[in-house]
């Protein structure tokens, strides 16, 4: 296993995506990149334009699929394609700085409707340098 | 999950553990031994233990998983006692479908099927994040979202006769677009009259048979029939209410002492200020869904007036009904020999109100409310009217369509190299879509055979069959 990566999971009418990072953090960046990879079918995508994000949650799985689900809206409401992500967490929610490339919604291939809290499933191990989950996504 | 038979079409889970009413379940012999093990059945359970739930917590045959409440799921609640919940509804809002008739038979389609497939095609915007041919002000959004399908009516998409066809006149009462938010008022902005990707479609079909001659006829359909059938929802303004609304029920959930079995089924007491707000956002995307299939019929007409040389008045083009999918509704019911003004979530289910109920169009009430079911694009789908004994049984609900027995994944692993489209033509089918692989997560087998689904709901009596449509040309995302 890498230190950080996915992979896509079978699910009837849906799409799961287990993720897998050292940390927190390097988890969620993995799921942006992740995300972005379902809705571009891969494309590659430049570190190139920015922006900054903030946002609250209630624990650490409710932080993950918001974080996800504004990755989601910034890529097809705004046409911002997450490549990459610096992220300060908070007890409270997280702060961001994002790279990615804006203009970029004509490269979308895939339309999801939303990240679901269903079946969600947040491991963190801090001492092990292990951080683990599983998201469904509404297609 | 433990499932007790009550007779060949009905199926109970007993009350047990956190329970506070029984899950019943709609479905057959044949279909019930591949749900035993489905995860979908413990979902029916986890919605009978949220407060105020009334009668049973009910699923159709076509139940399959979905995101809190199974998809196929139906539950009605108490307006002291019980919830609403975002999962109740699901995240396209006011899904639906809605058909069409025509004066044209099959005969005077087919020499001209390819030439009409692809003026469908370019008449209605679909695929991936697809937007409309004409972008909303914020100001003509704020309409959509109170008035539904009237705007659009008023703005030339369609006849003011349409309206009367639609579930709710095409206006769903209770919109407060001040509760929606402007990230998914940005997402609708561009989005109004476009069909969007995934099972989404624009079907021609021709009526292959008729079961109920007087109810087909008061529908309008008679045998050799050229239709219409549109799927589409709310975009991607609903997916945003839906998720918006998430987050602040969860909160509502904790706040309130709500145990929840699974997150995705949070709710709120039904007084509360934020059900309030939810179903003020909710009822908005209703509305922007109507208006959307509205304009998504006005296409429709305007290719098919293109094609054949005259308007769609002189080509019969009338709407025989639109019902949605994905709702919840205040609506008077009676149990237990008492009439209750009760909360109905019904997601992935379709009201099927019976003869004689002040809700069915005039024209209809004789023979009971029009009840669209699609299955795939290469089999059937159905008509059917609504029964007194949906009325007593099911809040007046049924089954909404085919429902997957392949995830996407496998439907694209099993059609790998082959040519959804070419295979569909040769048996007559036209398809257009802007993209193979939906073909393919789409394809006929991915979907179970929704005469089973149907038979199921006619055989319990929630539902008669009225007609049958066999499609010609799909128009998909």
């Amino acid at each position: 296993m890498r230190d950080a990566g996915h992979r896509q999971v079978d699910h009837t009418a849906d799409l799961a995506l287990e993720l897998w990072a050292p940390d927190e953090g390097a988890l969620l960046v993995e799921a942006a990149r992740a995300l972005v990879g379902v809705l571009t079918e891969g494309a590659a995508v430049a570190r190139r334009d920015t922006r900054a994000l903030a946002l609250s949650a209630l624990d650490p799985e409710d932080r993950l699929v918001r974080f996800m689900n504004e990755v989601l809206f910034l890529a097809i409401a705004e046409g911002f394609l997450v490549a990459d992500a610096e992220l300060a967490l908070r007890d409270d929610g997280l702060d961001a700085r994002l790279w990615g490339e804006a203009g970029a919604g004509a490269r979308l291939r895939t339309e999801l409707k939303a990240v679901t809290y269903h079946a969600l499933a947040l491991r963190l191990d801090a001492d092990a340098g292990r951080a683990w989950a599983r998201v469904v996504i509404d297609v | 999950m433990k499932l007790e038979r009550i007779d060949a079409n009905r199926y109970r889970i007993p009350k047990t553990g956190r329970m506070r009413v029984p899950g019943v379940v709609y479905s057959s012999p044949e279909l019930v031994d591949d749900l035993r093990d489905d995860p979908s059945l413990e979902q029916v359970a986890n919605v009978a233990q949220l407060p105020g739930i009334v009668g049973a917590s009910l699923a159709m045959p076509d139940i399959h998983w979905g995101y809190g409440f199974a998809i196929g799921g139906v539950a009605a609640f108490d307006p002291d006692e019980g919830v609403l919940s975002p999962g109740g509804v699901g995240y396209d809002i006011n899904c639906g479908v809605r058909l069409l008739r025509t004066r044209l038979s099959r005969d005077e389609v087919v020499p001209r099927l390819e030439t009409l497939v692809g003026a469908l095609h370019r008449a209605i915007p679909s695929g991936v994040g697809s937007k409309s041919h004409r972008t909303l002000t914020t100001g003509e959004l704020a309409q959509v979202l109170v008035r539904g399908a009237r705007w659009a009516v008023d703005h030339g998409y369609g006849e003011p006769a349409d309206l009367d066809v639609i579930e709710e006149g095409g206006t769903f009462a209770g919109a407060d677009p001040d509760a929606v938010s402007d990230r998914a008022k940005q997402r609708g902005l561009p989005q109004l009259g476009s069909l969007g990707s995934g099972n989404h479609f624009g079907e021609v079909g021709v009526v292959a048979e008729i079961y109920d001659p007087a109810a087909a006829e008061a529908f309008g359909l008679h045998l050799g029939q050229v239709t219409v059938m549109l799927h589409s929802g709310s975009r991607g303004l609903g997916y945003q209410v839906c998720s918006d609304s998430l987050e602040e029920m969860l909160k509502a959930s904790a706040r309130y002492g709500i145990a929840l079995p699974d997150r995705q089924l949070c709710a709120a007491p039904l007084s509360s200020p934020e059900a309030r707000r939810y179903f003020g956002a909710m009822a908005s995307a209703v509305n922007y869904a109507f208006a959307n299939r509205q304009m998504l019929t006005h296409f429709t007409r305007q290719a098919f007036a293109e094609v054949f040389g005259r308007s769609a008045g002189e080509l019969g083009m009338g709407l025989v009904y639109d019902v949605c999918h994905n709702i919840a509704k205040w609506e008077t019911h009676r149990v237990d020999g008492r009439e209750r003004r009760l909360c109905v979530h019904r997601k992935g289910a379709t009201r099927a109100f019976g003869p004689g109920h002040a809700d069915v169009p005039g024209r209809y009430r004789a023979v009971g409310q029009p009840v669209l079911i699609p299955g795939d694009m290469g089999r059937y789908s159905y008509v059917l009217a609504g029964t007194q004994r949906a009325l007593d049984e099911t809040f007046g609900s049924c089954c909404h369509g085919a429902g997957r027995r392949m995830s996407r994944h496998k439907a694209l692993a099993v059609t790998r190299g082959r040519s959804i489209g070419k295979e569909l033509a040769e048996r007559g089918i036209q398809v257009r879509s802007d993209s193979r692989r939906t073909l393919g997560e789409e394809a006929p087998e991915a979907y179970k055979d929704v005469a089973e689904v149907v038979d199921a709901v006619a055989g319990a009596g929630i539902a008669r069959k009225v007609a049958k449509l066999v499609p010609i040309a799909v128009v998909k995302g």
